[in-house]
């Protein structure tokens, strides 16, 4: 389908303002003018209900360090989303790369790093999460260059594995969890040693806006580089488009599948790693709800531009904190809040469908 | 009375391109009107028109006097007009009857007395069918012929074959060309596509020829001259021709032969431990089995010397998809070694074959020899891209003048190096293709495996000079084809294939060619 084919009205707007751009803009106030009947349907007053979501959005320097600090973990997982797809490889793995990259973060943190001296206490335990991350995404890659596994089914099988080891090292004393001194003592480990912490960039103390920004900014512009710039972006893309075809021209294909499915693990082990490490502190099972799911969305929407991961992971970063302060101070059901994020992206994603596919031809 | 088949002034765009350009013929019964032209020259949208794919944007079609605006296929079947299409659309796991079954079944199948009738039309036209073997049992000229009575049995007023002799080994042309004769014979009319003239001159009553979409000529075959219809046809004299682009067309040559090889080819025969480094190909006894263990290579042993071009014959699917995979690097042979100038290449990677000085025209030029969504410098370097790479950054402004150089020099005919390759025309992709195998250094065998199908005469021409240049300078070429003319024009030697071993080898000269028409169908010499 083609702009042509689209609808008068949209053609019509689409002669003031790029398409690509007013589409999403239409798609979310679509989802938001639906999501606040829901909200008015569940007889919560829907006044309060935005002004709270604004308020956790940009209402406090908190709400704004969060936000960017949740669009962080976003965009790591969404540009190892996109460098693996310019392989044509979908890594829907990125739930299970956070969760084992942020245990093994955790593990080194607890285990030794804090008395390493101060830059390695921070670096090794990140270093050790997109480690494992990387991994844990590597061994997808490897399945389907020995074994022909669909990498779109083991990376989802393998992020079942990562949650449940995750759980288990919190459950067990052996492993992570903290030591019992109640009954009332959480399955959770002990808090992360303050020299292993990831510091903070503002100078205001309730501001949570960690280095993890940075780490990503320059994530952005390796994996920009990396797709649009360099040979390997070019050999990737032909391994994408004809595995044949590259390898008769000498390409390597089987190693460049496993590369690109290892940067995204390392990716999403370090976005893990970075949660833990700057905000969270604390392993909990469970601890990655969904970062993953929604960087895969992310990097889905995003095209395979790194610049649009990061607008993208922002923009869905600040929806997340935004939707979460509507949960607990203005009392909107979880369930309701999901259900407009899940509105928000399915609606986007439609409109990028439907403004993007005659871009493709 | 009025023409079977009447269409005039018929026009077709596809965008801005101007598919057909107010064409005019007409089709009578009791005839074999042929269609000429080359590819791209608008025959297949004529068809499409006809059949009720495509509308036309203007003109008018009539059918027995009536006006005739199909819809859609079923439209056109049920006014009885059928069409044998290049691409047969048959089930392989059901047997001929249920083939013929499909599609037709209203209520009760009754199996039987089909099975009756599919023989009764079967022995009227000469057919041979079995109506209980599966359809992935046969040949494929018998499945053509399946296709063929699917058609007949509708009892169409017209039938409508696109390129049917593309498919078929030698012998079995002959056979379709009469029963092309006597379905006109039995009151219908057949409107016959093909590029070859030979073809022509056999069966046809009409003869209108296409080029760039407009009617260039339409005669009757009685004042119809050979010449004159090349010319029409392809737009130039026969004598400006490579010989091999005018056997491609089914004309005899007028030029002499090939010039003969530079370099003089080493005695044959001697044993392939005794033979010097300097072959160019040695294969030796390779054999190939797929993973369903069938054995589709069997102690294939084949010596290409510098400067020599082998040609391998056989009708498609014995063996040769296998070969080309091998030599080039993307299927391991289950026995045997290879050998290119002295160097054991046996299950090596591409890059390395290549490396070793193999340049490789693949059989699939889109699956295996280009990615059509890269731009044509892409496709040119991919294998050469740290050339271009300084940092690890890709120098693009290098890189396109690289290939801005190399387009010229092989006349690929594009907007620019950032085209991408799918925009190209098939003559054009192929030859840029082949600016990337024929300009490794040292190149010391090259493979090409059909290396003009689907490619118009203009392009064909430009191939074999550019195979014959590089043999020249003492490459060995291994030319695998199922155009026997062709091959018998360019080879020195040909060795047949069939069922994945080597039948038979002759001397590539013309009075050979029924000899090698019939090993190629299996029988001995």
């Amino acid at each position: 389908m083609s702009v042509a084919t689209a609808s008068p009205v949209v053609r019509r707007l689409a002669g003031t303002l790029p398409l690509p751009v007013l589409a999403p803009v239409l798609a979310t106030l679509a989802a938001l003018g639906l999501g606040v009947g829901l909200i008015a349907a569940t007889g919560t007053p829907v006044t309060a209900a935005i002004l709270a979501f604004w308020d956790g959005m940009v209402g406090s320097t908190f709400g704004i360090g969060a936000s960017i600090n949740r669009g962080v973990a976003l965009a790591l997982v969404g540009l190892g989303f996109i460098f693996a797809n310019r392989a044509n490889l979908t890594n829907v793995g990125g739930e299970g790369q956070i969760a084992f990259g942020g245990m093994v973060a955790t593990a080194v943190a607890l285990r030794g790093a804090a008395s390493l001296p101060a830059g390695l206490a921070v670096a090794v335990p990140l270093a050790a999460g997109a480690a494992t991350g990387a991994v844990w995404g590597g061994l997808a890659g490897i399945l389907k260059v020995k074994r022909g596994t669909n990498e779109v089914i083991s990376t989802l099988l393998l992020t079942f594995i990562a949650l449940l080891v995750v759980y288990w090292s919190v459950q067990s004393e052996n492993l992570l969890r903290q030591p019992k001194t109640s009954a009332a003592t959480l399955p959770e480990s002990l808090e992360l040693p303050a020299p292993t912490r990831l510091p903070t960039l503002s100078t205001d103390p309730s501001s949570p806006l960690h280095i993890g920004v940075l780490l990503a900014a320059v994530a952005t512009v390796a994996v920009g580089v990396a797709l649009a710039r360099s040979a390997l972006g070019v050999r990737l893309r032909a391994v994408g488009l004809s595995e044949l075809a590259s390898r008769r021209a000498g390409i390597r294909d089987g190693a460049l599948v496993v590369l690109a499915l290892t940067v995204a693990g390392a990716l999403g082990g370090l976005a893990g790693a970075i949660m833990l490490q700057g905000e969270l502190w604390v392993l909990k099972a469970g601890f990655s709800s969904g970062y993953g799911f929604d960087g895969l969305v992310v990097g889905l929407l995003s095209r395979g531009s790194a610049v649009a991961v990061v607008a993208g992971a922002l923009f869905f970063g600040f929806l997340r904190s935004g939707g979460i302060a509507m949960e607990i101070s203005a009392g909107v059901p979880a369930a309701v809040v999901l259900l407009i994020q899940g509105l928000i992206v399915i609606l986007i994603a439609g409109s990028v469908i439907l403004t993007g596919a005659g871009r493709e031809r | 009375m009025a023409p079977l088949l009447e269409l005039a002034g018929l026009t077709k765009r596809f965008g801005t391109l101007t598919a057909l350009d107010g064409v005019s013929l007409s089709v009578d019964r009791d005839e074999v009107h042929c269609l000429l032209g080359e590819n791209g020259a608008g025959k297949s949208t004529l068809c499409n028109l006809i059949f009720g794919v495509h509308q036309p944007d203007a003109g008018e079609m009539l059918l027995q006097g009536h006006p005739f605006r199909p819809t859609g296929p079923a439209d056109s079947l049920a006014a009885g007009v059928a069409m044998v299409h290049q691409h047969f659309s048959l089930v392989p796991t059901m047997t001929v009857v249920e083939n013929l079954l499909l599609g037709r079944s209203r209520g009760v199948l009754t199996r039987t007395a089909f099975g009756g009738r599919v023989l009764e039309l079967a022995a009227e036209y000469g057919l041979q069918v079995d109506p209980d073997r599966r359809v992935g049992d046969l040949s494929v000229g018998e499945r053509q012929r399946v296709e063929i009575v699917k058609c007949l049995m509708r009892n169409p007023h017209l039938l409508v074959l696109d390129e049917p002799t593309a498919v078929l080994p030698p012998e079995e042309i002959g056979a379709l060309l009469a029963l092309c004769r006597r379905v006109a014979a039995s009151g219908r009319g057949v409107l016959l596509v093909t590029h070859k003239l030979a073809e022509i001159a056999r069966v046809a009553d009409r003869t209108t020829v296409l080029r760039a979409g407009k009617v260039v000529e339409s005669v009757s075959m009685a004042n119809a001259d050979m010449r004159s219809l090349v010319r029409a046809m392809v737009g130039r004299d026969l004598g400006s021709l490579d010989s091999i682009a005018a056997v491609s067309l089914g004309v005899e040559p007028g030029a002499p032969r090939a010039t003969p090889p530079a370099w003089k080819p080493a005695p044959a025969g001697s044993p392939i431990g005794q033979r010097p480094r300097e072959d160019a190909l040695v294969l030796d006894g390779l054999g190939f089995r797929d993973v369903a263990g069938t054995l589709r290579l069997d102690s294939v042993t084949i010596i290409v010397r510098p400067g020599e071009i082998v040609g391998i014959a056989g009708v498609e699917g014995n063996g040769q998809a296998e070969l080309g995979a091998i030599i080039a690097g993307l299927a391991r042979p289950t026995a045997g070694r290879i050998f290119v100038g002295g160097r054991e290449l046996t299950g090596r990677p591409p890059a390395e074959i290549t490396a070793a000085g193999v340049g490789i025209i693949p059989e699939d030029r889109h699956a295996v020899g280009s990615i059509g969504e890269m731009s044509v410098a892409e496709n040119m370097f991919l294998g050469q891209l740290r050339r271009f790479t300084r940092l690890g950054l890709l120098r693009r402004r290098a890189l396109n003048e690289a290939a801005l150089d190399l387009m010229k020099e092989f006349d690929v005919r594009a907007h620019g190096p950032d085209t991408p390759m799918a925009r190209l025309s098939g003559g054009n992709q192929q030859k840029a293709v082949l600016a990337r195998e024929l300009t490794l250094d040292p190149l010391v065998f090259l493979l090409a495996a059909q290396p003009t199908r689907g490619l118009d005469v203009g392009a064909v021409d430009a191939v074999y000079g550019r195979i014959r240049a590089v043999r020249e300078r003492g490459t060995g070429i291994l030319l695998i084809s199922s155009e026997l003319d062709e091959l018998l024009a360019a080879s020195d030697r040909i060795l047949v294939l069939y069922r994945g071993r080597i039948v038979g080898e002759m001397v590539a000269e013309a009075r050979h060619r029924e000899a090698i028409g019939s090993l190629m169908s299996g029988h001995a010499a």
